[in-house]
Parts: C-alpha cells; sequence; structure tokens
C-alpha cells in the first residue's frame, strides 16, 4: 500500500473515531438525570460551613531552599517526605517538626516522591526518566547521603508521579512523559507491566498523575495531558479498561474517592470533575467562582477521609476547599491567615485524615488541622 | 561520483518514506483499535444505568464516614484526631539534627 492509500485510510479512520466518541457523548449525555449536587439538594443536604478558626494552619516545615513539587505521607505515624528543585527529598515527623533525613539527589530535577507502606524506603523521579529507591535505614556514604537502593530504569520520558502498591513495599506505579505507566518489581529491578505506549491502546500523551485504588490494588487510575483519565487493571496492560473524557486541557491530578468506587480529577482547564468507576459517567464538575473570565489552572487535589472535602491547590495559589456533595467552595485555604505565599503544588492527607499537609513554591510545606469545636452525631 | 550522490540521496528517501509508512500504519493500528473499544463501549452504554443511582450510593457512603476536618461528623471522637493541637513533649528545642 502507498503513502497516500495510507493516508487516507489513516484520515477515514480518525473519522470513524471522532463519530463514535460524538456518539457514545451523546448517550451518555442522555444518561445523565442529575448530578451529586442536584440529588444532594434534592435530598435537602446543607452544606459545610466552616468558622474562621475551624481550619488552622498548626505547623509550618521549613528547610527546603527551593518550590516543593511533592509531598507523600507514610500510612502509618505522622511522617512525610517532600521533594524540591532544591534537588533534595526532607523526611519530616509532621508531628514535631523535625527533619529526620535530608537526601541530596543524584540527579536534582525531581518531580515526584513516596513513601514505602512500611515507612522504610522513599521513592522519586524527575527529569532522568528514572525512578530511584532509598532505604532510609541505610547507612550514609562517605558523603553523608543516603545511598540509592535501586534504581528503576526503563522510561523513555520524565517520571511525574509515583506511588507504591498499597501494603506492598515491592511493587509502585509511575507515570511518564513517554505516555506509559509502569508497573515495576522493586526486589528485582524490571518492568513487570507497561501500560499504554506505542505498541498498545493508552494515551497519547503525557501522563502526569496516577493513584491506585486502596481497597483493590489491581485498579489504578491515570490523567493525562491528552485530557482523559483511564481506569487500567495491572492484569492487563494492552488496554485501559476505560477511558473518561470530559476535561479540556492537561489532566493534571487524580486521586482515588475514599469508597473506590470513584474518583477525582484536577485539571489545566481550571476544573475539578468527579466520575464513577463503574458507568464511567461524570458525577459532578468543580468549576471555580467567578471562572468566566480567567480561571487558574489545578495542580493538585485530595479528598478528606470520608470523601465530604475535595482540596484543590490552584497555579494562583488559591486552596479552595469544596463541599463534594454540593459542588460549593466553602474555604479557601490559600486565603486564610498564615497561608502559603506562593502556588500551592501538592497536597495530601494523613493517614487518619486528621492532617492535610500542602507544599508550596514558597519552599514551605504546612499543616492544616482542626482547631474548631466539633459536633459528634 | 554524481551518480553516486543521486544514489545515496534516493536511498535517503526511500528510508524517509519506510519510516513514515511504518509511523502511519502504527498509528493507523492504534485508531483502528480505539475505534473497536469505542464501538464495545456504546454496546454497553445500551445496558447501562443513569447517574442517579451512583449519586445516591455516594451520598450514603460519605455520611457514614467519620471525617476529623469536618465540624459535624458520626461519632465517636477519635482523641488522636487533636494530636496536632497538643503540647509537644520537648517545647524548649526543635530537635532538628540539621540546625
Amino acid at each position: 500500500m502507498s503513502v497516500t492509500e495510507l493516508k487516507e485510510r489513516h484520515l477515514a479512520a480518525t473519522q470513524t473515531v471522532n463519530s463514535l466518541r460524538q456518539q457514545l457523548n451523546q448517550k451518555r449525555l442522555l444518561l445523565l438525570d442529575t448530578d451529586v449536587a442536584g440529588y444532594s439538594r434534592a435530598q435537602n443536604k446543607l452544606p459545610v460551613t466552616f468558622t474562621p478558626t475551624d481550619l488552622v494552619c498548626c505547623r509550618t516545615l521549613q528547610g527546603h531552599s527551593g518550590k516543593v513539587y511533592s509531598l507523600d505521607w507514610t500510612p502509618e505515624k505522622n511522617r512525610i517526605v517532600s521533594a524540591s528543585q532544591d534537588g533534595r527529598l526532607i523526611v519530616w515527623n509532621a508531628l514535631t517538626s523535625q527533619k529526620t533525613h535530608a537526601i541530596k539527589l543524584p540527579c536534582p530535577w525531581v518531580m515526584t516522591c513516596a513513601f514505602s507502606p512500611s515507612g522504610q524506603s522513599v521513592a522519586c523521579g524527575g527529569l532522568d526518566s528514572i525512578c530511584s529507591i532509598f532505604n532510609l535505614n541505610s547507612s550514609m556514604d562517605k558523603d553523608g547521603n543516603v545511598p540509592v537502593s535501586r534504581m528503576l530504569s526503563g522510561h523513555k520520558g520524565y517520571v511525574s508521579s509515583c506511588q507504591y502498591v498499597p501494603d506492598e513495599d515491592t511493587h509502585l506505579i509511575t507515570s511518564s512523559g513517554d505516555h506509559t505507566c509502569i508497573l515495576w518489581d522493586i526486589t528485582t529491578g524490571l518492568r513487570t507491566s507497561v501500560f499504554g505506549g506505542e505498541f498498545q491502546s493508552g494515551h497519547t500523551a503525557d501522563v502526569l498523575s496516577v493513584s491506585i485504588n486502596g481497597s483493590n490494588s489491581r485498579l489504578f487510575v491515570s490523567g493525562s495531558c491528552d485530557a482523559t483519565a483511564r481506569l487500567w487493571d495491572t492484569r492487563v496492560a494492552s488496554r485501559a479498561v476505560r477511558t473518561f473524557y470530559g476535561h479540556e486541557g492537561d489532566v493534571s491530578s487524580v486521586k482515588y474517592f475514599p469508597d473506590g468506587n470513584r474518583f477525582g480529577t484536577g485539571s489545566e482547564d481550571g476544573t475539578c470533575r468527579l466520575f464513577d468507576i463503574r458507568t464511567g459517567h461524570q458525577l459532578q464538575v468543580y468549576n471555580q467562582p467567578n471562572s468566566d473570565s480567567d480561571f487558574a489552572q489545578v495542580t493538585s487535589i485530595a479528598f478528606s477521609v470520608s470523601g465530604r472535602l475535595l482540596f484543590a491547590g490552584y497555579a494562583n495559589g488559591d486552596c479552595y476547599v469544596w463541599d463534594t456533595l454540593l459542588a460549593q467552595v466553602v474555604l479557601n485555604l490559600g486565603s486564610l491567615h498564615n497561608s502559603h505565599e506562593g502556588r500551592i503544588s501538592c497536597l495530601g492527607l494523613s493517614a487518619d485524615g486528621s492532617a492535610l499537609c500542602t507544599g508550596s513554591w514558597d519552599s514551605n510545606l504546612k499543616i492544616w488541622a482542626f482547631g474548631g469545636h466539633r459536633k459528634m452525631t | 561520483m554524481e551518480s553516486q550522490n543521486s544514489e545515496q540521496v534516493l536511498s535517503l528517501v526511500a528510508s524517509a518514506n519506510t519510516k513514515g509508512k511504518h509511523r502511519i500504519l502504527a498509528e493507523l493500528k492504534r485508531l483502528e483499535q480505539e475505534a473497536r473499544i469505542l464501538e464495545e463501549e456504546l454496546d454497553q452504554i445500551k445496558k447501562m444505568e443513569k447517574a442517579s443511582p451512583a449519586c445516591k450510593e455516594l451520598l450514603v457512603d460519605v455520611e457514614s464516614r467519620p471525617d476529623p476536618l469536618l465540624p459535624i461528623t458520626d461519632g465517636p471522637a477519635v482523641p488522636a484526631w487533636d494530636r496536632w493541637f497538643e503540647r509537644l513533649q520537648d517545647p524548649t528545642g526543635c530537635g532538628c539534627w540539621l540546625c
């Protein structure tokens, strides 16, 4: 077949795919009889209301000398690992504000970090396209640095995000600028599975974020510059289980909802969305207030432990706290006293949900907790 | 000499054409696979339920989980939730080994 003939077939196939997508969108719209906010209002749900002193900044973790790009809590206790433009990982005891480790990285262009489930190791990745593992219990090398215990090489682009498989120190999943996600066996350093890529159906642009299902670790979601999120089953690498459309820009952040049957997304288009995994429905859009003229990109999202609150960091320094059920902003952490002085680039909840940590381009991390009067029902 | 150069040029063009052809073929295969996946999804959506059952399920689940960051939440209270406001045992020094 000649190149001309191939190009004609390519054009026809593109038109077929576009037509099928349009049909699918139309059929989906007919099934969206309500969204979460509409349903909750019909049930007479009242919004969450905070007094000015309810959610307060109770710690500021100072130590990085550059923008903070990523953070992760341990599943137990109160430790956090953070990654910064200064080329270091710092491990913090968030309760005492102590730094327990400061790891100078072989490649300073780090973009992501993660704590292992046991809390004994940390992983990081970035522009070197490698995911590096550090054992926090190992002896320092002659320069006083924590040595790399394993390097996971194989990505052909930057490592944007990494997360350990829950309850397994031996496996983690990375996302990359090479359009793929990889499940790694850390013990051997080998790739167990590659999701997407040149020869498989998957994302068609850089993948920016991953989130693994906490109750079924075979499932994870990814978010990409192709404006989609995809659900993957680690047993089937050849294609995504489902692709979620709706965003109009890069999907910079994905996070599973606490019930494991939904997940949230944050995007360059300024919105956050909530998707249902089983049906694929877009259940809610969280549009920034006054977003008609100018909106800021979403940098990072996290859910409170019940899912009632969605925390979203934006490129303009705002950090909205959304009532997920009523789709209303109930607080802006970015406008509170003692808040960050720059963009909030990452955020995460402690394991028991009692504290939120935010990381910022102002080089600090902050811990937020509920300091008001709590009413138990 | 000239015929050698033109042979080399022809060979380079042919090679570039082959690479371009392979790229288009790979992209075509990807599109055809995507079309199959979309057709499967169109089949599934005929039996798909509406959004409201998922919204109902979500609301019930959210309201059943205690949440330390909410002003009103299911009990009982867990004392550890308030550890962020307790006085630390060693308030005199930061204890940071880097200072």
